[in-house]
């Protein structure tokens, strides 16, 4: 113990800077300034509604005194020929004439890779495959604006999550279909379990955290705003399993599952000290998240039926945690286990959100939001894969 | 016509007509023109009624030092009052300030940029000379410096200068002979911290540690605050616009946000 004291003490903090410092001056180049300053600076909030409580006050109230957008709803509706699977709300290119396909595509979000060939409008007789029934508000680009805290309504569930809207994206990247079945396999404090059951298409969720003091987290959130009668065992489960030993219990059985590892959560180690994974003493726990991701994800994948898909996500910026970690579990799944898998391109999910996010263009598989202060959500990286057999 | 304008201001029995007339005679001989003495008649018409002696002391000092007759209207735009200085409340300031470095060129600059000065006394200037001795450390020379580039020290709170000295030698880790070199004084304290701060989270600034040494090499002093923000922000911060003026909105709720937190922990 002595020893340890007489160190001079580092925070943890700056060590974080100083690893990043490193590694993503080497994988951004010149972008890496300025997501470095976003890192440092206030994050931005999006407030998901719950579509369990009173949701047209809050609307109307979003619209008539904050500026705030459902940024779901707007960039759904520059899709003319979106087919909503369950979505009762009226189209929006009824009344308002949405910019088609051949409209130039808005540069402003561009970073430094203008030059590039955007990614092409998608086909638009393919709508984007999304999960329904999300509503999720931000302010404008450059707007700092803060939401307040939610109120409960008159069925006394809150009004509306305050999260990272870079974060619905992996749930909407997931694409839930009315009546699947849906495995969340670190799913603790259960902003993403929130946001699945939002779409009111799981027949059946089954949440999971190694974490059962995260799990008391994740509970609490889902009382205050989940109605009690949809929280009933047969609709939801709630297990605290190592999620790398799932196959022991469960293989090929669910329609989606999403994946949201455990990684160096950039931007909370670059402010917080506590809880943060570049202290010294967790030097090793942080050398081998790679390989817990991709056992975590391998285990995700065979989790899965055939024909059914994945999302991997995290929070951080890190090639190894994230390229690598979905290239190598791929490979590990077609080579040990026989699963055949394929990865889905998302860069119509990037067009669909250019408008709210600060997209990463070179990305080997899956796509990444950078943080910006101009839309200073993520990072979040998320990537699909699809089961083939 | 003169003797008419100055009559309509103080009627015919106040004025002392043999002296006025000696006051003008001497601001025509210092190279003033007629317009000009007409305008000095407007900016100051007490001018036409005090004696001589005075109306001339600040026009003979401003003379004395060199400075031309548009110079000297200049000055007296801004200073009208010092048309009733007198000469031993002028002189020793004006030598105080020689005495601190302050030669033919430079206080000439510094008196047209801030005129003001010379409504000090020379023991308020002694003092900010003094501070800047004892609190911060400068050498005369350095002093000398700063009163030339930023001669608003001299009417500025030292609480707030010792702030922004502080802050520049502790918290940016910049030496006395950088400040005195870059015109610190000059800027805001609010300004200089939007840019310091703004250069540190891009990773593009970094306090030296205890031995001096950063692992980047941090961009001169002059160079983040004395230059326009156009160049600041392509030059060295290679940011854009639009992230900086974010980012101010950004830092001053941080720094609202701080004072409130410190002053509850301080209230109980
Ligand atoms: C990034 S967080 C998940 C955040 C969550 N999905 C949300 O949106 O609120 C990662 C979680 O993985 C959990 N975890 C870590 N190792 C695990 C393991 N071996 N099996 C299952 N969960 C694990 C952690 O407890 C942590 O709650």
């Amino acid at each position: 113990k002595k020893w340890a004291s007489s160190l001079p003490r580092v925070p943890s903090t700056q060590l974080a800077l100083k690893s990043m410092d490193m590694n993503y001056s080497l994988q951004f180049g010149d972008l890496w300034p300025s997501i470095r300053l976003a890192l440092l600076c206030e994050q931005k909030y999006a407030a998901l509604l719950n579509g369990f409580g009173d949701m047209e006050k809050v609307i109307q109230e979003f619209e008539e005194r904050a500026q705030a957008r459902d940024f779901v709803y707007e960039a759904r509706s520059q899709w003319p020929e979106w087919t909503p699977h369950t979505d009762s709300q009226p189209r929006a290119d009824q009344d308002s004439p949405a910019p088609g396909p051949s409209d130039p595509e808005p540069s402003e979000f561009s970073d430094d890779c203008t030059a590039e060939q955007s990614p092409s409008t998608p086909d638009m007789k393919q709508p984007i495959p999304i999960s329904p029934n999300l509503k999720c508000f931000t302010f404008p680009r450059g707007d700092t604006t803060r939401f307040k805290p939610a109120r409960p309504d008159g069925l006394r569930l809150l009004e509306y999550y305050l999260m990272d809207a870079a974060s619905l994206l992996p749930v909407l990247t997931l694409d839930v279909r009315p009546g699947h079945t849906v495995l969340d396999l670190c799913a603790a404090p259960g902003g993403k379990s929130l946001a699945l059951l939002q779409t009111e298409c799981c027949r059946h969720l089954a949440i999971n955290d190694i974490s059962i003091s995260r799990l008391n987290r994740l509970r609490k959130i889902l009382h205050s705003y989940i109605p009690k009668n949809l929280r009933t065992e047969d609709r939801l489960r709630i297990t605290s399993f190592d999620g790398r030993h799932w196959r022991e219990i469960e293989r090929n059985t669910f329609d989606r599952v999403l994946v949201d590892v455990p990684c160096t959560t950039d931007r909370h180690s670059v402010l917080e000290e506590d809880n943060n994974i570049f202290s010294r003493l967790r030097l090793k726990e942080r050398q081998k998240l790679p390989l817990l991701q991709t056992q975590l994800l391998l285990s995700g994948i065979l989790a899965t039926k055939p024909g059914g898909s994945i999302v991997y996500s995290t929070c951080s910026l890190s090639q190894l945690q994230n390229e690598y970690v979905v290239e190598r579990a791929v490979e590990v799944a077609e080579t040990e286990h026989n699963v055949e898998l394929h990865l889905v391109d998302l860069s119509a999910v990037r067009t669909l959100y250019r408008n709210t996010f600060h997209f990463y263009r070179h990305c080997r598989v899956g796509e990444l939001v950078l943080p910006h202060l101009t839309a200073n959500y993520g990072p979040m990286y998320f990537c699909k894969l699809e089961r083939i057999h | 016509t003169l003797r008419q304008t100055a009559a309509k201001h103080f009627g015919k029995s106040a004025m002392d007509a043999s002296g006025l007339e000696s006051v003008i005679e001497s601001i025509l001989k210092l190279g003033l023109n007629q317009a000009q003495l007409k305008q000095l008649l407007t900016l100051n018409p007490k001018i036409a009624v005090q004696p001589p002696q005075r109306s001339l002391a600040a026009l003979n000092a401003l003379n004395l030092l060199g400075l031309n007759p548009s110079n000297i209207i200049k000055i007296l735009e801004k200073c009208p009052d010092l048309l009733g200085a007198k000469a031993h409340q002028l002189q020793p300031l004006i030598e105080n300030l020689q005495k601190y470095g302050l030669g033919e060129g430079s206080l000439q600059r510094v008196l047209v940029h801030s005129p003001q000065i010379l409504n000090l006394s020379a023991k308020q200037v002694n003092n900010t000379v003094r501070f800047f001795k004892d609190k911060c450390v400068f050498t005369a020379a350095q002093i000398t410096e700063i009163l030339r580039t930023s001669p608003n020290v001299l009417f500025e709170k030292f609480e707030e200068l010792e702030y922004k000295f502080q802050y520049a030698y502790f918290r940016m880790g910049i030496k006395q002979s950088e400040i005195a070199k870059s015109a610190l004084f000059r800027v805001s304290l609010e300004e200089l911290k939007q840019r310091h701060i703004f250069l540190e989270r891009l990773g593009l600034y970094q306090t030296p540690d205890k031995k001096g040494q950063t692992q980047i090499v941090n961009p001169k002093l002059k160079d983040v605050i004395s230059t326009s923000e156009d160049h600041f922000l392509a030059k060295v911060a290679r940011s854009t616009h639009e992230e900086f003026d974010i980012f101010k909105k950004l830092l001053s709720c941080e720094e609202i946000e701080k004072e409130e937190l410190e002053s509850s922990e301080w209230g109980d």
